[in-house]
């Protein structure tokens, strides 16, 4: 085994073979299926741990191309990314990696909801950075439904339908 | 290169097309557009690169886009 594989298989990088398999596959389109019947934070009982290892590695890809240099690496740094609200002043949402959005309110700003947390998932299983780069740019482009699908929560917890 | 960036449990998924005046591009873009629309259809939001950014984006198809992004839809709890 040469050192890239060894690498690849260490941490689970896609290999060229590996793209070009998938690329060979038809696309994969999950909104034509229903998910609600995996446990939580499974992909399906066909999935295997290299299949895992390898949507993680494809998802971080992309996941920072959507973000950006500057904001993924701010992330890896500080472990979340915040955006303040447009539509209530004094409120910042903070983002992190496969975790419910925390709400932070300046000094004397009323919070919106009771809960600190709001839990939001992705309606089909995604690798969990993946969906973090899609939850920036709901939160960022689409408040109003962050608004209107968020449950509050009063405790910090794993997202469910990521991995 | 134009691609849409399909993501999935896989990852991602990538569909792609090319801007030239040949039957098999012209298939490419319908089936592009095709994707995109359904997606749509399930209450998938799009996101396109703009100057290096993605944004969401509510517009038709455009082939001259460099890359479309297919965003899974939200749900609470």
């Amino acid at each position: 085994m040469g050192l890239a594989d060894f690498w690849r298989k260490l941490f689970g990088r896609a290999s060229p073979e590996d793209d070009a398999l998938l690329a060979a596959l038809p696309v994969e389109r999950p909104w034509r299926q229903r998910w609600e019947y995996l446990p939580k934070r499974s992909a399906g009982p066909d999935f295997t741990s290299r299949d895992y290892a390898e949507a993680r590695a494809r998802a971080r890809e992309v996941a920072r191309a959507t973000l950006g240099d500057a904001l993924w690496d701010e992330v890896q740094r500080r472990g979340y990314l915040e955006l303040p609200s447009r539509r209530f002043p004094g409120v910042t949402y903070r983002l992190r990696i496969g975790r419910r959005i925390e709400v932070r309110c300046a000094r004397g700003v009323r919070p919106p909801w009771r809960q600190p947390f709001l839990c939001i998932n992705p309606t089909y299983p995604l690798p969990e950075e993946e969906f973090f780069a899609h939850l920036y740019l709901y939160v960022r482009d689409r408040e109003d439904q962050i608004i209107r699908v968020a449950a509050p929560q009063p405790w910090d917890q794993a997202l469910g339908r990521t991995f | 290169m134009h691609r849409i960036i399909v993501a999935n449990r896989r990852g991602h998924q990538v569909v792609e097309w090319e801007i030239t005046d040949t039957e098999e591009a012209r298939e490419q873009i319908a089936a592009a557009e095709r994707i995109l629309r359904e997606a749509r259809e399930q209450g998938c939001v799009v996101s396109k690169k703009v100057g290096g950014q993605h944004v969401l984006d509510d517009g038709p198809f455009d082939p001259q886009v460099e890359e479309y992004q297919i965003i899974a839809p939200i749900a609470g709890g």
